[in-house]
């Protein structure tokens, strides 16, 4: 009964996140109105099973396929109202501090404020008469860096190279998002100076483009799709979502730990099951005498297996409830540390409930069966 | 006897064996025995000679034998697992020696037990559990466990769940054996109440007195029908009584 709880308290617990920081993605992307679409590299395989069965693959570690051609492509498009790509950069960031480790430097174009809805708190965001050389930087980033929000003038060094700081943006307080990354932590460059921190290699990430409303954004998503694939030779080596396929986690390590999850949770649901399974029999060897009684005052077998699967029945899902219980209490507990709190659905009802019926079922049914196979003259000799 | 049409038993050389080979023992040797609607059986014999598994075969708990049980005509080995549990359910009340109540359930739920597989529900259940324990003036010992009870108070209980169903058949293993003589006879007083209303009742004992309730006398030995006295207690109820009473007292003696 413990492994049951444990089992269906590690998946409840798991899916709510789940749920809760898909939802935020949501309401992000809902909050743009419907209207955003990203395109990413490499072909995403949206069905749930793949996102589980996956771990990160060479894909990430390889180059990408999008390309700033594609960027100019889309942008030329009929009913596109923005068009900004990401460039996530890694590397060494320092101001008068230096920046905490993995700070994302961000190489993008200055429709991103207009796609992503940002706003900039002091200061002006990128531009193309800017010269190549400035950042515009999160509002963590500049407390990070420089100990103060107030950081206009001030010189960043991105990558051993000095960049002028013309921008602070607002702060946003979305560090889940559908760009993979928390823009108040990052700095903002321009695609040209990306290219040169790059060794002149353009790796773009991701490109979000705005359509210019929300009725023909199937129909311009098709001609961005069609535009690519030109640009590609044919090749189906990027993928373009919109909607809730955005909200589809993202961060590949979310999914491994789901996988992880899954995995221990199985493994406690199958302890749980034995679990049960070794107290049936107990139980049934207990009761010898009682079933021989039983079979005496005219049950059959079917009414004995029925009587001892229910009783395991009983066992499993009272486990799956105070699991389900636990797993609602560690998801509010872990959401303390998590920008996100968990989310409610009747699916993770149902799966926590599938789970425990059919462990009760699994691990009932032997017990029962040997309950029902007792020779109810044997049975009733026995003494208890 | 045979001038009734439909006898409730029949059994046709009747064999049950245990072991195999060498071990090969048959502790019913080859009993042939008809019993009629309401009769009131007691069967005797020394320990051993196969009362118990004659029980229990004519309770359709052991269905591995050889030979013929005929129940209401119709041949129990033709019928399936469930169809001889519907029978047990519906047709035969058991009483052991032992009272084999659930030591987990109430009085009032041990009684009910049987109605559950009749598919009976809940309420009407425990309405006529109720009533049935009224008849053996148990009614206000409902919720007590069985524990509680004295052996003659259990036994009575046990007697109330095998009628709870209406059984036409009562298979009474040795139900005075662990009783003292007053419970005993309580017992059997009321066993015979049943037997006037109508009932059959088979009976194994050890204690000859018993055997004055019965009609009709059947003694075993080693798995054969020793002797088969009809005692026609409409004639010689009174005579029989006395005689074997006192038969058993000089034994005794």
């Amino acid at each position: 009964m413990l492994g049951i709880t444990i089992g269906v308290a590690s998946i409840t617990a798991i899916l709510a996140l789940g749920i809760g920081a898909s939802t935020i993605v949501n309401t992000q992307v809902e909050a743009l109105g419907g209207t955003t679409a990203v395109v990413r590299p490499g072909k995403t395989d949206i069905s749930g099973i793949d996102q589980l069965a996956q771990i990160p693959t060479q894909q990430q570690f390889s180059a990408s396929t999008l390309t700033l051609n594609d960027v100019d492509t889309i942008s030329k498009m009929e009913g596109i109202a923005g068009v900004a790509p990401l460039m996530v950069l890694p590397g060494a960031v320092k101001g008068t501090n230096p920046a905490p480790a993995g700070t994302p430097i961000i190489a993008t174009s200055p429709s991103l404020k207009e796609v992503n809805n940002l706003s900039v708190r002091d200061g002006e965001f990128l531009s193309d008469d800017l010269i190549v050389s400035t950042v515009v930087v999160g509002p963590q980033l500049a407390i990070d860096t420089f100990g103060t929000e107030q950081a206009i003038g001030k010189t960043l060094m991105l990558k051993g190279s000095p960049f002028t700081v013309v921008g602070i943006l607002s702060r946003t307080n979305t560090p889940i998002n559908f760009n993979g990354v928390d823009f108040d932590s990052s700095a903002f460059i321009t695609t040209q100076s990306g290219a040169l921190l790059n060794q002149s290699i353009p790796q773009i990430q991701q490109i979000n483009i705005q359509v210019s409303s929300k009725d023909s954004l199937e129909s311009t998503l098709k001609n961005v799709t069609d535009g690519i694939s030109k640009n590609h030779l044919g090749q189906a080596d990027f993928s373009v979502l919109s909607g809730k396929e955005i909200s589809q986690p993202a961060n590949r390590l979310f999914t491994a730990i789901i996988a992880i999850t899954v995995a221990i949770a199985s493994i406690s649901l199958l302890v749980g099951g034995v679990g049960i399974m070794n107290s049936m029999l107990v139980g049934v060897a207990e009761r010898t005498r009682e079933i021989g009684i039983r079979r005496a005052l005219g049950a059959s077998s079917r009414d004995v297996v029925a009587q001892f699967l229910i009783e395991s029945l009983a066992l499993s899902i009272g486990g799956g409830i105070a699991g389900f219980i636990t797993g609602y209490g560690l998801a509010y507990a872990a959401s303390i540390f998590l920008p996100f709190d968990p989310g409610f659905s009747w699916l993770i009802v149902g799966i926590a409930a599938a789970m425990s019926i059919s462990v009760g079922m699994l691990f009932g049914l032997y017990p029962a069966i040997r309950a029902a196979h007792k020779d109810p003259i044997s049975a009733l000799r026995q003494y208890d | 006897m045979s001038d009734t049409p439909t006898p409730v038993i029949v059994l046709k050389d009747l064999r049950k064996r245990f072991g195999l080979g060498d071990t090969e023992h048959f502790a019913i040797d080859g009993i042939d025995l008809t019993i009629e609607k309401g009769e009131f059986i007691a069967i005797m014999g020394p320990s051993g000679c196969g009362k118990t598994t004659l029980m229990n075969i004519l309770g359709l708990l052991d269905s591995a034998i050889e030979g013929e049980y005929e129940l209401d005509g119709k041949n129990v080995a033709s019928l399936s697992q469930r169809r001889q549990a519907m029978i047990r359910s519906r047709q035969i009340g058991f009483i052991f020696q032992s009272f084999n109540l659930i030591s987990r359930l109430s009085v009032i739920e041990n009684v009910a037990l049987p109605l559950t597989y009749k598919g009976v529900p809940k309420l009407q259940r425990l309405k006529k559990a109720s009533e049935m324990l009224a008849n053996f003036h148990l009614q206000e010992r409902e919720y007590y466990m069985p524990r509680q009870l004295s052996g003659g108070q259990t036994q009575r209980v046990a007697i109330a769940r095998a009628l709870v169903n209406e059984p036409s058949i009562i298979l009474a293993d040795e139900p005075t054996g662990n009783l003292d003589s007053r419970a005993s006879h309580i017992i059997m007083e009321e066993l015979s109440d049943l037997h006037h209303k109508g009932n059959t009742i088979i009976m194994v004992t050890h204690n000859p007195r018993l055997t004055t309730y019965a009609s009709r006398v059947i003694t075993m030995l080693d798995g054969k029908i020793d002797t088969d006295t009809n005692v026609l207690k409409e004639e010689t109820a009174a005579e029989t009584k006395k005689p074997l009473g006192k038969k058993k007292k000089k034994s005794k003696e």
